[in-house]
């Protein structure tokens, strides 16, 4: 696995850079790009591919900062990740109209699983992260992917715009640049595959019901405006909400976290709705969930990402990792702040000892290893490869 | 109650799956959601004819119905492709749709709460593909969709009421007013298990039933049907209404059954059995069985508490097997003073021995219940009234053994009222009301009695209430009145003092002393009627002084007014307005008056000593303590009781008691004073022993204190006619 990274104003510029640096003379299977949304997508893949071999496939999407190993890392730019190499295949596949059939798209995302031949396997998925029906995706991916082969993966970002996110499949030839759609890869290898996760919050308070909700859009807690329940629990009144930073501050610091059988699933609310007093989610809120307030710590919250390397490698059983692939939870980045996330890096290049890590900070990440829920925000997921 | 994901996964589900457009859609949405609420790896719908699977997930490619058989058969793991042996479950959709959800997971096994969230969601599932074959029209689906929404929203309700940590009754009430909600308005009732005492049936909640107390009648048949057949069951009531009930569970097993009358079709039955289910995974989150227990159990004896008693004696009185209930209505004797003297532990034990030896006196079918406090009930059915007085007699005789608490011998007692019904004309509430009057009346009658209540008991109540509301006004009114009762020197005669009581000139009748007593602390008026006794009292005594100077007063206190704060004020300003001595007051308490709350009792009567005020002992000797006690209080006088005074001429052992007293009195220098002194044989008698003064008829007859004055004016005249040693 190799690694490349560019923070080149020009889009042509980065993509080559960050691919080269990648590549490094080597032909990979698959190169995936994670770029900043400020780019001309079209010059940018048009720099990468030309550093693709005639078989690389390309995949990739938009986030909210780049993740890489070495100096500037998460600053804005353009990561770029070579996988390749004997004992590994990768077969890449595209689900479209995400927020009409999510099921659907999510289950041809994961298509190119069931033609994986080696030993160890596991599907990754890119989606788009405004869709609001992620959860549906995986779901529908789930559903063709075998229940011992892990789903890893992120959803696209915006730079925390919550505009438009997009994603790119294509090879040397061309790159379609989508939105409203889930790129997935099967990825195969003869060596293991571990999977991490980690999110370092906890659940504090009494818990309240969804008493009305559709989707991502939550209109009341214990019978009462959501946005008022809400509030009072953050000690705030409606003026916050009035400030959409000052609300998204706040509502970072405290999602809420639904109740299953082994934790809690976290949502953050990234914006308010004064007129009809709802709460709003990039993530499905069901009705009648119990939700509680959940809270962290900052170590807890730099601890996660190291945590989850580290599940990762345990899970190759003893062999060294070649490389990481990281989603990490956009509204942690913003949580943490930048010496929050330099601090995690630091933490998470010291637990995988020296190995090449990529990945992106996200709108959400798929993990799913154990059990079909596979959905979760707030979270650092990693993918190691022996 | 702990709080648990699975009902709030449930109701997730219920809402997603019941929102579906198509069977297909249906399925492929609560396949995974129920993989994810359970953490499984796989899973499947089976539809009964079809040789695939729908909704197949996290296995890719088709499976054949018949690979998931085992499963469905009830197999606890089975083989699957890809996957190897897995842990299985599977739940019956129900709702007439033949098939099942079957779902596996690699590392855990599936709890019997898993099954039990999995049978649910295969009951809504089940409902939900009905409702779509069925409703063809669009009218129909309309009213299905507001149904369906009904059904969310009183699924909520439940939860909210769950999740707020509302009492298990208020859970309850959510649960039987929402299914009646749901079902028309039709009655509805929540039959639980007792989880006590196997195969007994509680009716739990009640909503819209026309006659409660019926209830049971007509609802514990059909529930007991469906808990033993684990399914929903129809029947007809006696009346010819139609029944439905179907089981209800907790915890994987079948807690009871939730029973409603009247319901026209099937479709209701369907929603009934869906919400059921709904209802079993709210009920183990509630943590229902144990909830179940503190809510009809006594925790400290283990026995029915008053909810649950009541429950059995309506079950009694509404159902076909009884012809007539007889209720022991049990109250302990010198409970509160083991209590307070030794503690809550100690009374808890006591207690915990006292339901012991009240079962032992029992048969199998009777129900003993704690009621609260030292109240103990029984309920026995179809024995006749004097098999109950000696079920009864024999816990008197038991409850009054010594008892060993605390490494102390306690001894207590209990007094019984019995009250019969026959079943079918008397409310649970009167028998056990009229149980609880004959109780009352045999504790006035005195410690360790059996009374049997009779409907002029009833009125003598009713009198007793009466009297308690005009008590207010008796004192502004003017009709309490003073008597007195001199008390004299036995050898000699001369006039020592007297004892003051007060007595009331109702309209209707006089109320003596003792009855007063009685009614003003049931009232609450103790304190104001012995601050008047005090008052009245001494104002006499100023002017009685004027002519025997040293003469004192007695007054008989109770332990509410020793208890008063005010009570020391209150005597230190009654003497100091007639400009009195605290020497010239005598205030008698009992023994029970002074152990009521010994401590305290001990400090205020100190500070009352401490201005002259003197203290005496009544009814010495009838108490279990009463040596005790005159090392615990600064006790100058002791009374001994009239019932050995009466005896001691005849029983050697009431002789050997008064003995007893008089030495002991006499040995610690206290005045001793002979109480009901009827004849000089008598006084002869406790002259002899050394007893100092003596109070009775053969003395002197109790007088209205103008008499008194009277007396003492004429002076000579006064050492009465009768010279005790020479009469």
């Amino acid at each position: 696995m190799g690694v490349g990274h560019s923070a080149s104003a020009d889009a042509a510029t980065a993509g080559r850079t960050a691919a080269a640096q990648a590549v490094a003379g080597r032909d990979p299977g698959l190169l995936i790009v994670f770029s900043s949304t400020g780019y001309d997508f079209e010059h940018l893949l048009d720099g990468v591919r030309g550093e693709a071999g005639a078989d690389t496939a390309i995949i990739g999407c938009t986030t909210t900062g780049g993740i890489a190993t070495g100096p500037g890392g998460t600053d804005a730019g353009v990561v770029v990740t070579a996988l390749g190499g004997t004992g590994l295949e990768v077969r890449t596949a595209v689900g479209r109209d995400v927020s009409a059939r999510p099921q659907e798209a999510g289950a041809d995302a994961a298509a190119g699983v069931a033609g994986l031949t080696r030993e160890h396997r596991a599907g990754l998925l890119l989606c788009d992260g405004l869709a609001g029906v992620q959860h549906e995706v995986v779901r529908g991916a789930y559903s063709v992917v075998s229940a011992v082969v892990p789903l890893v993966g992120g959803c696209a970002g915006d730079d925390m715009t919550f505009r438009r996110t997009h994603q790119f499949i294509g090879d040397r030839h061309g790159v379609e640049v989508l939105t409203d759609a889930v790129v997935g890869l099967g990825l195969g290898s003869d060596a293991r595959i571990g999977v991490g996760i980690a999110h370092g919050w906890q659940k504090q308070g009494e818990p309240m019901i969804v008493t009305r909700s559709d989707r991502g859009r939550l209109y009341e807690l214990d019978g009462a405006p959501a946005l008022d329940v809400y509030l009072e629990r953050l000690r705030a009144d409606r003026s916050l909400a009035a400030d959409g930073e000052a609300f998204q501050n706040a509502s970072f610091a405290k999602p809420l976290g639904l109740s299953r059988r082994t934790g809690e699933d976290i949502r953050t609310a990234h914006a308010a709705d004064l007129e009809d007093g709802s709460l709003v989610f990039i993530a499905d809120v069901p009705q009648g969930a119990l939700v509680w307030e959940m809270t962290t710590d900052e170590d807890a919250l730099i601890t996660a990402g190291a945590e989850s390397c580290r599940q990762a490698i345990d899970a190759l059983g003893g062999a060294g990792a070649a490389g990481l692939l990281v989603f990490d939870c956009g509204v942690r980045k913003a949580r943490l702040g930048p010496a929050g996330v330099a601090q995690e890096i630091a933490e998470m290049e010291q637990a995988i000892a020296g190995a090449p890590m990529a990945g992106f900070y996200t709108y959400g990440e798929v993990a799913r290893t154990r059990g079909a829920r596979g959905m979760h925000y707030l979270t650092v997921v990693t993918l190691a490869v022996a | 109650m702990p709080l648990h994901w699975s009902t709030h996964q449930l109701t997730e589900f219920f809402a997603a799956v019941s929102a579906s457009a198509d069977a297909d859609a249906a399925v492929r949405v609560a396949v995974p959601r129920a993989l994810e609420a359970l953490d499984a790896d796989a899973g499947a719908v089976v539809l009964e004819g079809e040789t695939g699977v729908r909704g197949l997930t996290g296995l890719p490619g088709q499976l054949r119905a018949e690979q998931l058989s085992a499963a469905v058969a009830g197999a606890p793991t089975i083989d699957l492709p890809l996957l190897g042996e897995v842990n299985s479950a599977y739940a019956a959709l129900g709702s007439g749709i033949g098939g099942g959800l079957v779902v596996a997971r690699l590392d855990d096994e599936f709890s019997a709460e898993e099954r039990q969230m999995l049978h649910g969601m295969a009951q809504v599932l089940g409902l939900a593909l009905r409702n779509l074959r069925t409703l063809a029209t669009e009218r129909a689906l309309r009213e299905e969709g507001a149904r369906r929404q009904a059904l969310l929203e009183t699924l909520l309700a439940v939860q909210r009421s769950i999740s707020r940590r509302e009492p298990l009754q208020s859970v309850l009430d959510a649960i039987t007013d929402g299914a009646s909600g749901l079902l028309g308005q039709v009655p509805v009732a929540l039959v639980l298990c007792d989880p006590a005492e196997a195969g007994s049936l509680i009716v739990a909640s009640r909503a819209h039933w026309p006659e409660p107390a019926a209830t049971a009648s007509v609802v514990l048949g059909p529930a007991a049907d469906a808990i033993a057949a684990a399914q929903t069951v129809r029947r007809r009531s006696p009346s010819g209404d139609r029944m439905t009930a179907t089981p209800v569970h907790a915890g994987g097993l079948v807690a009871g059954s939730l029973v409603a009358a009247g319901l026209g079709d099937a479709d209701s039955s369907h929603v009934m059995t869906a919400f059921s289910q709904q209802i079993s995974i709210a009920l183990t989150d509630a943590r229902a069985v144990e909830a179940m227990r503190e809510a009809y159990r006594d925790p400290l004896t283990g026995l029915p508490n008053r909810k649950l008693f009541a429950e059995r004696l309506d079950q009694s009185l509404t159902g076909e097997r009884c012809h007539t209930a007889v209720i022991l209505f049990i109250d302990l004797d010198r409970f509160k003073a083991v209590n307070d003297t030794l503690g809550h532990n100690a009374g808890d034990d006591l207690l915990a021995a006292v339901s012991e030896r009240i079962r032992g006196q029992l048969r199998p079918p009777d129900v003993a219940a704690r009621l609260g406090g030292d109240e103990f009930a029984v309920l026995m059915v179809d024995v006749s009234i004097e098999d109950a007085r000696a079920v009864a007699e024999r816990i008197v005789a038991r409850a009054a053994e010594p008892f060993s608490i605390a490494g102390r011998v306690v001894h207590i007692g209990a007094s019984v009222g019995i009250a019969a019904g026959a079943a079918g004309t008397v409310a649970a509430t009167e028998i056990l009301g009229n149980a609880d009057i004959a109780m009352y009346r045999a504790k006035r009658t005195g410690s360790g009695r059996v009374v049997v209540y009779t409907a002029d008991m009833h009125a003598g109540e009713t009198t007793r209430l009466r009297l308690r509301a005009d008590l207010e006004s008796a004192l502004p009114a003017g009709e309490l009145q003073l008597t007195v009762q001199p008390l004299a020197r036995l050898s000699g005669g001369a006039l020592e003092g007297v004892e003051v009581a007060a007595r009331w000139r109702h309209p209707s009748g006089v109320v003596t002393h003792a009855e007063l007593a009685e009614l003003a602390a049931e009232a609450g008026l103790i304190g104001e009627v012995g601050r008047w006794v005090l008052r009245e009292t001494l104002a006499c005594l100023h002017d009685w002084r004027r002519l025997r100077p040293g003469l004192t007063a007695g007054v008989s206190v109770c332990a509410q007014q020793i208890a008063d704060e005010r009570f020391v004020s209150d005597v230190a300003a009654a003497l100091e307005n007639r400009n009195l001595p605290g020497s010239a007051l005598v205030l008698q308490a009992t023994e029970a008056a002074l152990t009521a709350d010994p401590v305290r009792a001990a400090s205020t009567l100190r500070l009352l000593r401490n201005s002259g005020v003197r203290l005496a002992v009544a009814g010495f000797g009838t108490g279990p303590s009463s040596l005790s006690l005159l090392r615990q209080f600064p006790v100058d006088q002791v009374r001994i009781d009239r019932s050995f005074v009466s005896g001691m001429t005849r029983s050697g052992a009431d002789l050997a008691v008064v003995r007893a007293i008089v030495g002991a009195g006499r040995a610690l220098d206290l005045e001793i004073v002979a109480d009901g002194v009827q004849d000089a044989e008598q006084a002869e008698a406790l002259v002899r022993m050394g007893c100092h003064l003596g109070q009775g008829n053969h003395l002197y007859g109790p007088m209205e204190p103008r008499l008194f004055t009277g007396l003492l004016r004429q002076g000579r005249a006064l050492p009465r006619l009768t010279d005790p040693l020479t009469a």
